[in-house]
């Protein structure tokens, strides 16, 4: 009775391995548009955006776009690199790491508040730092619990890192002879308003529209000092896309985000939860200084 | 008569109880052969080392004049151990412990069906037959049993191995009188039971001095050493008395 | 040196000493400002999201996860018992007499079980790409050793007499080792096992990094944003599975206890193996994920000797790899010491459970969380790291302590009661006592996790190997992350040496006679 039943369980389960390997074949279709992003937002809001934009680029270059969702900035970097990201929207730091591991590569547009971003320098209200009068007062930042963003953030750790260091600040001259890592903008603003840290550096964006969602007690937290600009985020394509989807493809794809505008309801509202009133085009030439500063740095190497 | 087992010269020094000095012994075909000695006099160490799982310091040990661990797996199967601790694997059921003693004579898959019960149990009866166990427990997990039980389905597994020489250690200790009848019966007058075949020669040890009789041969051990090797008519008080004196 | 020799029990409740450091550190910089955060992460726990789009991503993200995680344990723990096999000397020793080789085995599989889940995946990532077969692999590498080197002892400390038994009667050595050691170790390797599929939930919660997404992808997004009722919605998903899969679990652990035949214990296991591996593939299908999708070989350069050793002088080795230790030390000692306090301070039946449902809690809540919502009121420091290993881990060593109490019979307990002696004491003698050495032999193995697990929080303040591991990974600089490696593999072997004779030294038959004497 019992070797009858445990033979049928167990040769029915192995009848099932067979079956199911021969189920999950391999499909790799070459026509779709592969498009990413680094997460830097909530999920729910990229998913939404990337789908969105997948449709919106679907119907004007009439190919399939697929949006494929990534966790961090250096997967982000290596799924471009070993070609399952086609089109990625990129931060300025990680968009030189993936166009130097990429040949061919290139940036195909930005934002238009990416030709000229910031960071700000936040404090806690209770640590007495005051607001700073120029870049060499980052000084009185030496002594005191610091904070950076994401550790490949260019907004929350490259530039803020460089402009520190050229007011001749060492990331060991913290509190605890090292800065903090809070993993994200919104992290650091959290954690500078609750005092754990006394001081933090983060995108502008992020401070700004976190001002306006009400999510900053300005009693316990303020700007300390604004960075002077830089260029940021931007579209960065793989190099190959011509040889895959016809020639110029680049070029339309980059014709469609840049003719993005606020008249079609769909492109406003993704102009709009991408933080910008248009794309505007950009060049790799404008990152010669992100990648100088990323070298200086140790993140590229 | 044609030598079984043959041991020359074998000294063993890194024994776990006893250890053994100077064995010359040779295992005729058809001999059935008493093993005396006191507690630690080396019978196990005596054993263990005719059968390959301890290897000699020195000396030689032969089967077939094939040293013991050069031997073919058809050749190891020629040797059959009834321990003192039975050894019987507990978390299986009398049908696959009986299994276990045709191992070697079958594959890997063979021996992972066995595990699954996938294996045709009849040949397992006509075992359970000869040791005298019911037929009712044949699925009966081993841990269940009595001790009288367990030796007999350590022997029905001795038995499927279809061996030429029986080594049994100690094998009628802790068993009621009946049943050390039966086991003498069995190892030492019968040649076959039913269909199963019995081997024809056996070396056992024992502490029975009274059953010598049933035997053909004595070899006496003490220190680890023979002292006593002969016909076991010729056997008497005198040669009891220096096997188990006290000093 | 002589150490002083402790009893089992005792060395159960001594690493809760590293509690007193810890929270003293952490109470002497709390602080209330951010109460207002913690506020809205409580208020958003009864206020989850429900908005569709949150849910549906949520629940796809769950499917992927389990999916994931069924994959990875079967294949793990096949992968585990072959390697098990391999690595233990009673093999060696039926093969050719000698066990070098199992020591060789052993040691050279504390190289990919001492690099974290995490890591592999993204070292894997560089190299094949963003397939979610990266993700199974990277979870099957640490486990699949872990697997194995649990088998292996396991096997080795089982009674060798049957094998050598139906090794002289000149059964194969495969057959042989088949009949003789799988039947008693099978009914172990289901109560591992059950427990290792809890571990590979929580694995592949952690990994999301591949395209898959994953449940964990939701967290760690809804945590760096701070939404923290999308963050709920995960969260009550994520533990509505574990309890399911924990009340299943402890059914067939109970139904394990009565006897049974081993033909359908092992039947069981081949037919539970195939059976997820069969599941998983499918549901994988079916929510749309190739596992093949986008594999492929991409190599990357390797290091020069040059650049190795100007890495070398490049790093503060001394300082990242005592902050490690630290942390470890720190992490394991609340995770072991304080369930069994926990447990010895309040027997009652409520507080028991409550004790349990904390522990549930702890295990559901991943790392980086707890580290968050503990940053916002304490400043950081190396204590608020070990504070919040030792907290996840805490969850997972009071369980484990507490199913073993519960399966063994408590005449013990009743008995030393029955003298007369407190509740307590006599839980420390009846109950702790049979349970300690195996309690601790899982700390080990606990220890071991937590080590690579310090990858996770040493954001904390840019802290340990493990913080700088990602940096160097993040900035693509393969010496450096060669480097790193190695150092994590070395601390992880000489903690596994050192624990070894630890236990040996502590727990030898000779150290039960003179327990608790100066020698």
């Amino acid at each position: 009775m019992i070797n009858k039943i445990s033979r049928r369980f167990f040769l029915s389960s192995l009848l099932l391995i067979p079956s199911l390997i021969i189920g999950t074949e391999v499909i790799t279709s070459e026509d779709v548009l592969v498009i990413g992003a680094i997460p830097d937002q909530n999920p729910e809001h990229l998913n939404r955006l990337y789908k969105m934009l997948s449709n919106e680029l679907e119907k004007s270059l009439n190919i399939r776009v697929k949006y494929l969702p990534v966790t961090s900035y250096p997967a982000a970097v290596s799924a471009f690199r070993t070609g399952n990201l086609d089109l990625v929207w990129f931060g300025g730091l990680t968009g030189v790491q993936a166009r130097i591991q990429t040949p061919g590569s290139k940036v195909i547009a930005q934002r238009d508040i990416d030709i000229r971003f910031r960071s700000v320098f936040i404090a806690n209200t209770k640590s007495k730092i005051p607001v700073l009068q120029n870049q060499n007062d980052l000084k009185k930042l030496k002594g005191k619990r610091f904070t950076f963003g994401s550790e490949s953030s260019t907004s929350g750790r490259l530039m803020p890192q460089y402009f520190l260091q050229e007011a001749g600040i060492k990331t060991t001259d913290f509190k605890g002879a090292r800065p903090g890592f809070s993993g994200s903008h919104d992290a650091t603003i959290a954690l500078v308003q609750s005092g754990s840290y006394e001081a933090g550096a983060l995108n502008k964006q992020v401070w700004q529209s976190n001002i306006k969602r009400g999510r900053v007690n300005k009693i316990k937290v303020k700007v300390i000092w604004e960075t002077p600009t830089y260029a940021d985020y931007h579209w960065l394509a793989q190099g190959s896309l011509d040889q895959r989807f016809g020639s110029g493809f680049t070029k339309r794809l980059q014709e469609t985000l840049l003719g993005m505008n606020q008249y079609s309801k769909n492109q406003k509202q993704i102009l709009e939860m991408f933080g910008a009133k248009r794309f505007i085009s950009a060049n790799n030439n404008q990152y010669t200084n992100i990648e100088r500063i990323g070298r200086q740095l140790g993140k590229i190497r | 008569m044609k030598k079984l087992l043959t041991l020359q010269a074998v000294n063993v020094l890194e024994a776990p109880e006893a250890r053994l000095k100077d064995i010359n012994l040779s295992i005729t075909y058809g001999e059935k052969i008493a093993l005396l000695g006191k507690s630690g006099s080396g019978k196990s160490t005596l054993l263990s080392t005719a059968n390959g799982s301890i290897r000699p310091t020195s000396g030689d040990v032969k089967w077939l004049n094939v040293y013991l661990n050069h031997r073919t797996s058809r050749q190891r199967q020629h040797i059959a151990t009834l321990w003192q601790d039975l050894r019987l694997i507990e978390e299986l059921n009398i049908a696959q412990n009986i299994n276990s003693g045709a191992l070697g004579r079958h594959n890997m898959l063979w021996a992972l069906r066995n595990l699954l019960g996938l294996i045709d149990y009849k040949p397992c009866l006509a075992y359970l037959k000869a040791t005298g166990l019911s037929e009712k427990l044949l699925f009966t997990s081993v841990q269940e049993l009595s001790g009288g039980q367990r030796q007999r389905v350590a022997i029905a597994r001795l038995l499927n191995q279809n061996a030429e020489l029986i080594l049994a250690d100690e094998p009628f200790s802790n068993l009621d009188p009946a049943l050390v009848e039966d086991m003498l019966d069995l190892l030492l007058k019968k040649k076959h039971v039913n269909s199963v075949r019995v081997p024809n020669t056996c070396l056992i040890s024992l502490h029975r001095p009274e059953l010598v009789p049933l035997f053909t041969r004595v070899i006496g051990l003490r220190n680890g050493m023979i002292i006593i090797d002969r016909p076991s008519q010729e056997v008497g008080k005198a040669e009891l008395d220096l096997i188990y004196r006290s000093k | 040196m002589k150490l002083i020799k402790f009893p089992p029990p005792i060395l159960c409740l001594i690493p809760a000493i590293t509690l007193i450091p810890v929270l003293g550190q952490i109470f002497s910089e709390i602080h209330v400002g951010g109460l207002e955060v913690l506020g809205e992460f409580f208020y958003a726990a009864v206020h989850p999201s429900f908005n569709p789009l949150v849910l549906q991503s949520s629940f796809q993200g769950l499917q992927v996860t389990v999916a994931t995680a069924l994959l990875s344990w079967s294949i793990s723990i096949s992968i585990g018992l072959f390697l098990g096999f391999i690595s233990s000397s009673v093999f060696w020793k039926c093969f050719c007499a000698q066990e070098w080789q199992s020591t060789a085995i052993k040691n050279s599989l504390a190289i990919p079980r001492s690099i974290h889940e995490l890591i592999w995946g993204l070292l894997l990532l560089q190299l094949f790409g963003t397939s979610p077969l990266v993700a199974i692999i990277a979870i099957c590498i640490p486990y699949s050793c872990l697997v194995a080197k649990v088998i292996g002892n396991q096997l080795d400390s089982l009674d060798q007499k049957p094998l050598i038994a139906l090794r002289q009667g000149g059964g194969g050595t495969f057959s042989s080792i088949i009949t003789t050691l799988l039947p008693p170790l099978i009914p172990k390797i289901k109560s591992y096992g059950g427990y290792r599929l809890e571990c590979a939930l929580r694995g592949a919660t952690l990994l999301g990094v591949f395209g898959m997404g994953g449940i964990g992808t939701e967290m760690q997004l809804t945590l760096q944003s701070l939404e923290f009722r999308e963050m709920w919605t995960s969260i009550w998903m994520l533990g509505g599975v574990m309890l399911a899969l924990e009340t299943m679990l402890n059914y067939l652990r109970r139904e394990q206890n009565t006897k049974k035949k081993i033909e359908k214990f092992t039947a069981q296991f081949i037919g539970i193996l195939a059976l997820s591996i069969g599941i998983a593939l499918l549901w994988l299908q079916r929510i749309d994920i190739n596992l093949f999708s986008g594999f492929s070989f991409h190599p990357i350069i390797l290091p020069t000797f040059e650049e190795l050793t100007n890495a070398i002088y490049e790093l503060e080795w001394a300082t990242l790899i005592s902050q490690t230790i630290l942390i470890t030390v720190l992490a394991s000692g609340i995770a072991i010491g304080v369930p069994v306090i926990g447990l010895m301070m309040f027997p009652s039946k409520t507080s028991v459970s409550l004790q349990r449902i904390s522990w549930a809690f702890l295990r559901l809540i991943p790392p980086p969380l707890s580290l968050l919502l503990l940053l916002l009121c304490t400043n950081p420091s190396l204590s608020v790291a070990a504070l919040t290993l030792g907290l996840h881990h805490l969850g997972v060593m009071g369980r484990l302590l507490k199913e073993g109490i519960s399966d063994q019979i408590n005449h013990n307990y009743l008995a030393i009661y029955s003298l007369g002696t407190g509740r307590r004491l006599a839980w420390l003698y009846g109950c702790l006592s049979p349970q300690s050495r195996s309690y601790l032999a899982y700390a080990a193995y606990r220890a071991d996790v937590i080590l690579r697990e310090t990858v996770v929080v040493g954001i904390v303040g840019g802290v340990g190997l493990g913080w700088q591991l990602q940096e160097s990974l993040s900035s693509y600089a393969w010496a450096e992350v060669a480097l790193v490696t190695t150092a994590y593999t070395t601390v992880t072997l000489v903690g596994e040496y050192i624990s070894d004779n630890g236990r040996k030294y502590w727990m030898s038959p000779q150290a039960s006679k003179h327990s608790s004497q100066l020698i």
